[in-house]
């Protein structure tokens, strides 16, 4: 047994999968020797060797590019993109290219594209982004953002073994701060991809939520369960494709709904989660579905700035309780 | 570079060539007729690159990886198909190649390929994507084919990914890329570049200048003398050719091939092309161009000078002439005809899977979005 960081999961994840499967390789900017810019991926070059382990130039577009191409030569690369905030230099390859190859002619496509994302660390508008919903819109591609250490490690496993390109949001606050307990032994640790996990069970308001934010809505349910309101906490983890089953099963159980997440407001992932909930669930909402989200700004640097746009626990409380009321 | 000299060509492979050549050209006239009679929407013709693509696709060895975009028939038909079935009147049984002994019958893959291009049922993609936007990968029959998508540049980070599984694999299989001179200035021609020299992949790029972009004239695109000066900052070979003059094309793709297989690394092949036709027939592109200009481009027709070697070197007769050209138009003609009397797709066809099977694929369809839609 051993206590594992969200960091470390996510690297056991890659050297699991790697030491499985010699189809399965990573590429990305100081990813070999260096361990990469977070050492997501130490020690992986001395186990498997400059083949599998693959430092490319600065070139988001180009390293795609050719991970697709190495895809369709059998491969199933992981491309670390050092930043999230960077995968907008790949945006052509990802949405023209990777996603809509299966849809043409048929040939999956087994890829994953990792993305340290995420604020909450002071690192400004070019390392800080949510960049869910620049993906969730583009048929082809699945979008996962894991909120647990142990989620990290089972949801990159999936994912590396599902024959399709799968966008994976890792939350860099998380990185250090999540850890959960393993069995030395135990290497086939998988979540299934696409569905979602009730958090905290409760009757009266469902809170939709994913990856840091999940943290942010529990405690902010606990919280408000002193004043006896029960809060649902579900979290999707897996954003595309979505599980309505388990978030319309709570929506229509509580009635009222509150979603939650890091990502700017306007068009986020969340406005497809109200969609959803007010097509499918309609006749039982007992009040109108709320979003706490970033403000619909780019990521200030210093960090009371930030702190200031955050969806932090206290608006989630305030909303909380704002939807019991009403 | 080094001027390696390359053998000369041998007559069974020219024989190959100038049927492939004549194939093509062939495809393009039709199709050329269909697009100006509003058959067809739009044709991007390849008249004029015959000699560059054929003699690229005839550098290749089976399992070598093709890239191609919309003026690359002639590499397309020529690493597809066995000649040697498809026109047994042509060919002697000393033609076929050992890659012609794993292709498959070549009848009714000229069939898809029409299918494909006209957008029917029985297309590489089922009527769902547009001609040559589609792959054809079977290991067994030696082809890897990885078509197009519109953005051109793109696919050439694909084809140095090609390569790299390749280097992955410890194989000898190259991957040969074909992109045009307007596409040499986006970003991914760059970095796909620059990748290949740092990795030292087993590419193959043949930029086939043929003077404009559309209506952009390459003193417009770039302001070097010759693009493949290029290679130079990327640390990988490359050459200029005259893409009219087969032997020189084709001796500069065999080493540019040989020096990918022998782990050397990657060419950048500027073929130099006349511009005989506009970027699609009928868009006002050809029109643009000044007729002098276009009066020398039609007068270097690459198969035309390929024939007066042939004839020079007591490979090509009156009689030969005209039965490649008649065989290569009636193959054409009967394809065509067949597929366009062939089904249209079935309307469900454009609600079929964005995932492949398996739990994201099971979780999509699950959705009320994709229950309604479907």
């Amino acid at each position: 047994m051993a206590e594992i960081t969200y960091l470390d999961a996510i690297r056991r994840a890659l050297l699991e999968e790697m030491s499985r499967d010699p189809n399965v390789f990573v590429m990305g900017q100081d990813v070999a020797g260096f361990g990469g810019a977070f050492r997501a991926t130490r020690g992986l070059f001395e186990r498997f060797g400059r083949l599998r382990v693959i430092n490319t130039p600065l070139c988001e577009s180009g390293a795609v590019g050719a991970a697709l191409g190495a895809a369709l030569a059998g491969k199933r690369p992981v491309v670390e993109m050092q930043f999230a905030d960077f995968v907008s230099c790949a945006f052509n390859q990802i949405v023209n290219n990777v996603a809509k190859t299966y849809y043409r002619w048929e040939q999956p496509v087994p890829m994953v594209i990792r993305l340290p994302y995420g604020g909450g660390v002071g690192a400004g508008p070019f390392h800080s982004q949510c960049d869910e919903a620049w993906f969730t819109h583009v048929p082809g591609l699945a979008v996962v953002a894991p909120a647990t250490a142990e989620d990290a490690l089972g949801m990159l496993k999936a994912a590396i073994r599902d024959p399709n390109p799968v966008i994976f949001l890792e939350h860099r606050f998380l990185y250090r701060r999540e850890k959960f307990t393993l069995d030395d032994d135990d290497t086939e640790h998988l979540t299934p991809l696409g569905k979602a996990r009730v958090a905290r069970p409760g009757e009266l308001i469902t809170v939709l939520s994913y990856s840091v934010t999940l943290h942010e809505a529990l405690a902010a349910a606990e919280e408000v369960a002193k004043e006896g309101i029960s809060v649902e906490v579900i979290d999707l983890r897996t954003l595309m494709p979505l599980d309505e089953e388990t978030v319309f099963a709570s929506c229509r159980k509580t009635g009222k709904v509150l979603v939650v997440h890091e990502a700017t407001e306007t068009s986020g992932f969340g406005a497809e989660l109200v969609a959803r909930v007010a097509d499918q669930c309609f006749e039982h909402l007992d009040g109108p579905i709320r979003r706490v989200a970033y403000a619909d700004r780019p990521a200030p640097y210093n960090k009371h700035l930030e702190a200031a746009l955050l969806p932090e626990r206290g608006a989630i409380v305030s909303a909380l309780r704002a939807l019991a009321r009403y | 570079m080094d001027p390696v000299e390359s053998p000369r060509p041998p007559p069974s492979l020219l024989r190959r060539a100038h049927f492939f050549m004549h194939l093509t050209r062939a495809w393009d006239h039709r199709f050329e007729s269909m697009a100006r009679s509003g058959r067809i929407g739009r044709w991007y013709s390849a008249v004029g690159n015959e000699v560059c693509t054929v003699s690229a696709a005839l550098a290749m060895s089976p399992g070598d990886a093709l890239s191609t975009v919309h003026r690359d028939l002639g590499a397309v038909l020529a690493t597809y198909l066995d000649p040697t079935r498809l026109a047994p009147a042509l060919f002697s049984e000393g033609d076929a190649t050992a890659w012609d002994a794993v292709r498959p019958p070549p009848a009714p893959l000229l069939h898809r390929l029409a299918c494909q291009v006209l957008g029917k049922r029985d297309g590489f993609t089922r009527g769902v994507d547009r001609s040559f936007h589609y792959g054809l990968l079977r290991a067994d029959w030696g082809i890897r084919h990885v078509g197009m998508i519109s953005h051109l540049g793109a696919m050439i980070p694909v084809a140095a990914g090609l390569g790299l599984a390749s280097l992955q694999d410890g194989a000898a299989a190259v991957a040969v890329s074909f992109t045009g001179e307007g596409a040499t200035s986006q970003g991914d021609f760059h970095e796909a570049l620059n990748l290949a020299g740092v990795l030292r992949l087993p590419l193959v790029l043949v930029v086939e200048n043929n003077q404009y972009a559309f209506s952009t004239p390459v003193s417009e695109q770039y302001a070097c003398a010759r693009l493949s000066d290029r290679a130079v900052g990327y640390g990988i070979a490359g050459e200029t050719v005259d893409g009219t003059d087969f032997d020189a094309t084709y001796g500069a793709m065999r080493r540019a091939t040989d020096r990918a297989r022998r782990g050397e690394g990657a060419t950048l092949v500027e073929v130099m092309l006349p511009r005989m036709r506009g970027h699609a027939i009928g868009d006002g592109s050809y029109e643009i161009i000044p007729q002098a200009e276009r009066e020398r481009f039609l007068a270097m027709d690459p198969v035309a000078r390929f024939e007066a070697t042939l004839r020079e070197r007591g490979l090509l007769d009156d009689a030969r002439a005209r039965a490649v050209l008649e065989t290569a138009t009636a193959l054409v003609e009967s394809a065509v005809e067949n597929a366009l009397k062939a089904p249209e797709p079935d309307p469900v066809e454009a609600r079929r899977p964005v995932f492949a099977p398996g739990e994201v694929a099971t979780a999509f369809s699950s959705q009320h979005t994709e229950r309604r839609h479907g």
